[in-house]
């Protein structure tokens, strides 16, 4: 049965839509448009609301943690553009539109990527002050490059077609969703100034989490309805997934588990962090 | 309307029931590799990452994860190292409540010193991440596995030397003990690293901002631990753990001469006292006993005033390091029915002993044959069949049934205070028999000590010989109460003349005059006199025709010069003879006399320059590889132990503070 959208949750979408909007303004070139096309498409903004309550959950606020949190659906929107590419998945479909190369065409979509990446590092040197900055620069660095998004994507282009083990595919879901995920975590707590253990118990949770999440979108590909995932399913027919290995009965099983695993990843955080764990809630039982 | 057949039903649901199980086994192996990949229950991170999360200050939160890490330890390496203490430490762990109080005091120790190695690795962290953060930065996954390496390691180290002490006998003698003894170091030794390694990343997590560091797949977890558990077992083998005492005993045969043996003990014996009084022929007794072959028994290193020590050395033929005994005095921890031997050492050693005494931490204890590793003569010669029966030898309590007839050095107490037997004597028959007897026992011991000392108030000195003559009678009554003339080896321990001289030239003899001085040591000569006069009363040093008769003497706790001596008489006994020996030496010879063979691991040799050649002759040495390790019979305890009873009265005697 799957759970609704928490009322916080639909508030932090609100506000996070407001800052992307500010971030990524529409000054009427193509490439602008073919940026704000996809980040302006329905989206849930999982990985910006994972960090606005990280950034909570250490004492910290929602405002102060906003551009970070923004930034993380940027990379986010950005490798979704990337990831489409006839080149690369070829994926019409997207958040319930024509895939941004299908809009704009290759290049500009390729353009577009690099445009949200750019913005992303420029919204992060003029948010924050310079230590925080780079330190958070630093972050996205890390989930983007070789050991994460663009690793993990690359690893999955030369798998597609191939048989491989459990250990590479939960690499590839380490780097191309858990990496994000936890840079998510990460860069919310480190704007409230989190210490190490705290930062510690919320990468945990998001490294569960993150692949919770991936196992449920493996899922959807099999059983989803594109109405409702607004992506073109059984796109992953040539790739091992998750579902390869256990069945869907059993990667739901295992997502629950690995949500609960996340969820006790904060007990040293008590009730404050229970809005995570509504987030988690919601991701194990999401059909979209 | 439809018909189904049953039986396509059943093979369906058997058919889908199969799949099932199969799912269920995927998932279950999916799960554990999800486990191993750091997905899941994460409990030991959680757990020591768990309750710093309200600190900011890096400083506080290693502290505090320093902290859990030292509980994990305490918790692992507690009951583990208590294990190897009941076997390296005999006469500590008397039962699961000791075990269980020695555990956790071993867990506090352990899990202090593990929180500091913790600590201090973490400290290196914040450490480099205050002085180069950039650095700390780009080694974000180096840094902590390296601290964690480095106390993982540490660990096995300590780990593999440390059972190589407490099983030094057994080693690779003992594969199945020490292949598991060595896997449960590596697991150990790789759970603690991973726990530190844990720490420093949240640290680096903290100064860097980076993402934890990728967790070990289950495939390198293995591997490591096949490298540790390698790593342990070629250090172990390099390090070379023994031993002959790894060779089982083998059962002895006993050749009998057809001799018996009495052994008679006295401790504070100066043999050059006693030549001036064989010399005015003060001493016929002793001078008859001392007429036949004579064995010096050189102090060797070995050599300690201590009672305990000295005449345990003497009954094992064994170094303290070996025999284990070391001190009289040991020392006892709250909450453990067992005691733990202190060291002789003076200065930090003796200073920490004090302190630890000063704060109740331990208290002084009277040491027990619980805590002797090798076997006595008696004991040996009891285990081939012989009739035994020894009296007031120290270290004898508690008195085990299989080792023949023991009146331990608790015995005359039991007899004094009555009540149930706490393994004051063995076999608890011998108890019931002396019970009856003790009146009149302690009767003639008094008369016997009132013939040689007959005016107690004559002078003050008196009644201090008065009182160990008693002594010394009331073990010649033992002895000869207990031994029927079918006994092999009967052994008495007299303390009366070293009580006597210990009283008189101990420490209390500091400051005074001369005069007195000489009086005291008029006195002391006026006691082998008594000692001569009592034993000739009780002819113990007659030997019958199929008897030999051994003096075995000490200095005793004055006499740091003096030598001991072995005089032994009988038919087949070397006349006249002197040779050369050590105290070591006198459980060899013993045991050699008894028609036993000898025991190549024993640090003394046979002095068969005693005994007339056609005994050598027609008996010649034998000998064995081990006698092995004493049995630990349960001796007969039904009562309350007389512990302070037995520490009031040596204080009484002089012999504890």
């Amino acid at each position: 049965m799957p759970i609704a959208l928490p009322r916080f949750f639909a508030e932090y979408q609100a506000t996070i839509e407001d800052t992307l909007r500010s971030l990524v303004p529409d000054d009427g070139t193509v490439v602008s448009k073919a940026m704000t096309y996809t980040l302006d498409a329905p989206s849930k903004r999982v990985r910006p609301v994972l960090a606005l309550l990280a950034a909570e959950l250490c004492g910290g606020t929602a405002a102060r943690a906003m551009t970070a949190a923004a930034v993380m659906e940027l990379v986010h929107t950005s490798s979704l553009i990337l990831d489409d590419l006839p080149s690369m998945d070829d994926a019409a479909l997207r958040r319930g539109r024509p895939a941004n190369h299908v809009a704009f065409g290759e290049a500009i979509a390729i353009l577009a990527a690099f445009g949200l990446l750019n913005h992303a590092y420029g919204a992060l040197a003029r948010a924050y002050e310079p230590p925080l900055a780079a330190r958070l620069a630093g972050l996205v660095t890390d989930a983007v490059g070789s050991r994460g998004l663009i690793g993990g994507q690359a690893i999955d282009l030369l798998a597609t077609e191939k048989d491989i083990d459990f250990d590479l595919l939960e690499r590839i879901h380490r780097e191309k969703t858990g990496a994000l995920f936890n840079a998510s975590a990460v860069a919310g707590a480190i704007t409230a100034g989190a210490d190490g253990t705290a930062l510690a118990a919320l990468s945990a949770f998001a490294k569960n989490l993150g692949l919770a999440f991936q196992i449920v979108d493996d899922v959807l590909d099999v059983e989803g309805d594109p109405a409702e995932t607004g992506k073109a399913v059984r796109q992953d027919a040539r790739k091992t997934t998750f579902v390869s290995f256990s069945g869907v009965d059993g990667a739901h099983q295992l997502a629950a588990e690995l949500c609960q695993a996340a969820d006790s990843a904060l007990t040293p955080f008590g009730r404050a962090a229970d809005r995570l764990r509504a987030l988690s809630a919601f991701v194990a039982s999401r059909r979209a | 309307m439809v018909e189904t057949d049953p039986r396509a039903t059943d093979d369906r649901q058997r058919v889908r029931a199969v799949e099932d199980d199969r799912q269920r086994e995927r998932v279950d192996e999916l799960r554990q590799r999800l486990r191993a990949l750091g997905y899941l229950d994460a409990g030991v991170d959680r757990f020591v990452l768990g309750p710093a999360h309200s600190t900011r200050r890096p400083l506080i939160f290693t502290l505090l994860s320093a902290i859990r890490v030292g509980i994990m330890a305490a918790l692992l390496l507690g009951p583990a190292a208590t294990l190897g203490v009941a076997a390296r430490v005999p006469g500590l762990i008397t039962g699961p409540r000791d075990a269980a109080v020695v555990a956790l005091y071993l867990g506090v120790a352990f899990g202090v010193a593990m929180a500091v190695a913790t600590l201090t690795a973490a400290l290196a962290v914040v450490a480099a991440a205050r002085i180069s953060p950039a650095a700390v930065t780009r080694r974000a996954s180096m840094l902590p596995r390296s601290a964690g390496a480095t106390v993982g390691v540490a660990c096995l180290v300590y780990f593999t030397f440390w059972w190589r002490t407490v099983l030094a006998d057994v080693g690779w003698s003992a594969p199945l003990w020490t292949t598991s003894a060595l896997a449960i170091a590596a697991a150990i030794s790789l759970l603690l690293g991973h726990a530190v390694a844990v720490v420093a990343s949240a640290i680096v997590i903290s100064v860097s901002g980076g993402a934890a560091p990728r967790q070990a797949s289950w495939r390198s977890t293995l591997i490591a631990g096949a490298v540790a558990f390698g790593a342990a077992a070629l250090l172990l083998t390099w390090s070379g753990t023994t031993s002959a005492s790894a060779v089982p005993p083998a059962p002895l045969t006993v050749i009998p001469s057809g001799w018996r043996v009495k052994v008679i003990a006295i401790d504070g014996f100066d043999p050059r006292v006693f030549a001036e009084l064989d010399a005015e022929q003060r001493v016929p007794a002793l001078a008859s006993a001392f007429s036949g072959a004579v064995a010096d028994l050189a102090a060797g290193a070995d050599w300690s005033p201590d009672p305990a020590r000295i005449w345990t050395t003497v009954a094992t033929g064994q170094p303290a390091t070996v025999h284990g005994v070391r001190r009289l005095e040991t020392r006892r921890v709250p909450g453990v029915g067992g005691t733990v031997s202190t060291t002789d050492a003076a200065g930090a050693w003796a200073a920490l002993r004090n302190v630890t005494d000063l704060l109740r931490f331990t208290r002084p204890a009277i040491v027990s044959g619980s805590e002797r590793r090798a076997k006595t003569f008696w004991e040996i010669g009891a285990e081939a069949g012989l009739r035994t029966a020894v009296v007031n030898w120290w270290v004898t309590w508690p008195a085990t049934a299989s080792n023949g007839i023991v009146l331990s050095d608790r015995a005359t107490l039991r007899l004094e205070y009555g009540g149930d037997l706490d393994a004051e004597m063995a076999p608890a028959s011998v108890y019931e028999k002396l019970r009856g007897q003790w009146p009149a026992l302690k009767a003639r011991a008094e008369r016997s000590a009132r013939l040689v000392e007959p005016d107690p108030s004559a002078s003050p000195l008196a009644g201090l010989g008065r009182r160990s003559a008693e002594l010394d009678a009331l073990q010649l009554e033992l002895q000869t109460a207990v031994t029927a003339s079918a006994t092999d080896l009967s052994v008495v321990y007299l303390p009366g003349l070293d009580i006597v001289q210990h009283t008189l030239l101990g420490e209390q003899a500091s400051g005074v005059a001369a005069s007195r001085m000489s009086e005291r040591l008029a006195f002391i000569k006026g006691y082998y006199i008594t000692l001569d006069r009592l034993l000739a009363s009780y002819a113990a040093l007659d030997p019958h025709d199929d008897e030999v008769v051994m003096v075995i003497t000490q200095p005793g706790r004055i006499g740091d010069v003096a030598t001991g001596r072995l005089a032994a008489r009988g038919r087949w006994t070397s006349s006249s003879r002197e040779v050369s020996g050590s105290q070591l030496d006198v459980a060899p010879t013993l045991l050699y006399a008894l028609g036993l063979p000898v025991a190549t691991d024993l640090a003394g040799r046979p002095l068969t320059g005693i005994f007339a050649r056609e005994f050598t002759s027609a008996y010649p040495l034998r000998s064995v590889a081990s006698y092995g390790a004493p049995q630990r019979a349960s001796a007969a305890r039904a009562s309350k132990p007389l512990d302070q009873e037995m520490i009031d009265r040596l204080r009484s005697l002089g012999y504890v503070r």
